[in-house]
């Protein structure tokens, strides 16, 4: 499959009190169409730093490109369908209305968005709730509704930014099943961070470890497990084995970036 | 469900409200009869009912006219200072420029400014449209800057994303995130636009409350300069309440508690 988005050599340090902090080392990912990848890492690794990049809200330094469909482009804004942590939806406008804004900013008349948005609505657990405002819904619904939000957007690539990361447990993974569900059905270019191992070989087609700040890419494992994936699947001993690789990775990055910032080794 | 009880709410407010107005002016009509003095400086309710309505053309067409020179300058500050603000906020050069003079000519007291402002304009509606204006734009022009300012730099992000052109930006984000410091605004300017009709009319006019209060006082006729207080209070009470009632429609969202 040709690549949908290419990363290269995609670097940032600020300057943090006259000091350069370096975030991110330079980065290189391609992800192909229609493929799901998750990045894990240790907090502070520089994962939402990447993301910005992405998304076209910060620059990349020096030579670092991001290129769509093999094509360096000036500015990815308006192109990548961007999902922060924070479901982000505006009060004033029903689940409907902030499910089309994404559509609306895209020129796509309102009628013929909300048509659209009507059309999927269903699976997005959303049945009969067009015309809820926001505070009247649930943590998992508004995560849902944001969603919806990021899928309609017309997008070449949906970067999501921890969308279960506020949720409890349970809900959580009730929407991971939902979410692959969704992907299965319309095949979609996607980039996920997570810092929950499972999740990312859940819902992966390759799983991304960074390594702890400055981020650079530190494994990658493809995850070869057979779709649709039932939640029994985490007990499985391949998901295990894959699991323990990849936890092992992050460990030692999270310790290094642990004992860099001062604290004790529990190991020593 | 909610809104029957709502509504059984505000009518229970309403008549407890009732009570305590009519408990104030019962005290107030006893006290004057049993102080009874002879040419009381606080008439007794009655007093000034039976007066207002002995006078309630004039006191109607007064009324008249100084609210629709204050509505018109409040009108005027409404559209102005919503427009200035748009304007600064979308250059901050020009809100860093601007803003400390704007805010030093605020500083003026409007008295001193009232006089000139009749010779400049006349003793007609119009100097009192400037002056109702003068004071209410600035705390309006104030928060809406501040209102435009105050979007969550994670929902510009996510519009950005989108690829929002700053129009739409400022119509799908920034004007929504505005409107409920702008309403703190349009209550306060309520007053202001009041103040500014009536002041204006004492420095020159024939017609308005302000005239009938100024004239009742150098005619030392209390009862009729209290009946000007009393129409004072009637339209400042009617103007905020009804900016209330707008608001109310147009903020149907739960909006964060505002510190302007």
């Amino acid at each position: 499959m040709a690549d949908k988005l290419t990363l290269r050599q995609v670097a940032k340090t600020f300057e943090v009190d006259g000091g350069a902090v370096p975030v991110l080392q330079p980065f290189d990912l391609s992800v192909a169409d229609g493929e799901f990848v998750t990045i894990v890492g240790p907090s502070g690794c520089g994962k939402s730093t990447l993301f910005n990049i992405v998304a076209g809200l910060l620059p990349s330094d020096g030579g670092g490109r991001v290129l769509i469909d093999g094509q360096p482009v000036v500015s990815t804004l308006g192109r990548v369908g961007y999902m922060p942590q924070r479901d982000l939806l505006l009060p004033w406008r029903t689940v409907l209305d902030n499910a089309v804004l994404g559509l609306e900013i895209q020129g796509v008349a309102r009628a013929e968005a909300r048509r659209r948005a009507l059309d999927v609505i269903g699976q997005f657990g959303l049945e009969g709730f067009a015309r809820y405002y926001p505070f009247a819904l649930s943590g998992g619904m508004k995560q849902r509704v944001a969603l919806l939000r990021t899928f309609l957007f017309q997008s070449d690539v949906m970067l999501l930014d921890e969308p279960f990361g506020a949720l409890d447990a349970l809900t959580r993974s009730i929407l991971q099943e939902w979410l692959a569900g969704v992907c299965a059905r319309h095949r979609r270019t996607i980039l996920f961070i997570t810092h929950d191992v499972e999740e990312a070989i859940f819902l992966g087609d390759r799983v991304v470890v960074m390594t702890a700040r400055p981020g650079r890419l530190k494994l990658e494992v493809k995850v070869e497990l057979e779709r649709p994936r039932a939640p029994q699947l985490v007990t499985s001993e391949s998901f295990v084995a894959l699991k323990k690789q990849i936890l092992d990775a992050i460990r030692d990055e999270s310790l290094r970036s642990f004992t860099a910032q001062g604290g004790e080794d529990p190991r020593a | 469900m909610t809104r029957p009880a709502g509504m059984r709410r505000a009518v229970m407010a309403g008549a407890q409200q009732a009570a305590a107005l009519g408990a104030f002016l019962a005290a107030w009509e006893l006290l004057v009869r049993l102080l009874a003095m002879p040419k009381p400086l606080v008439p007794a309710p009655t007093v000034i009912a039976a007066e207002l309505w002995q006078i309630r053309g004039l006191i109607a067409g007064s009324a008249a006219y100084t609210m629709s020179t204050a509505l018109a300058g409040y009108g005027l500050a409404v559209a102005i200072g919503v427009t200035l603000a748009i304007v600064l906020s979308s250059a901050p050069v020009l809100e860093r420029g601007l803003f400390p003079f704007f805010v030093a000519s605020q500083a003026v007291p409007i008295i001193a400014f009232s006089a000139v402002v009749i010779l400049w304009l006349g003793n007609g509606p119009l100097s009192k449209v400037a002056i109702a204006f003068y004071l209410s734009f600035f705390p309006i022009t104030v928060s809406v800057v501040k209102g435009l300012s105050s979007c969550d730099p994670a929902s510009v992000a996510l519009l950005r994303t989108f690829g929002a052109r700053p129009a739409q930006m400022l119509w799908k984000l920034r004007m929504p995130v505005m409107l409920p410091f702008l309403f703190v605004a349009l209550r306060v300017a309520t007053t202001t636009a009041l103040i500014g009709a009536i002041v204006g009319e004492w420095f020159g006019d024939n017609r308005g409350i302000g005239t009938l209060i100024l004239q009742s006082l150098y005619a030392e006729d209390t009862v009729r300069l209290w009946c000007g207080i009393v129409a004072c209070a009637v339209m400042g009470t009617l103007f905020y309440g009804a900016v209330v009632v707008v608001e109310r429609r147009l903020l149907w969202w739960p909006a964060p508690a505002l510190d302007v």
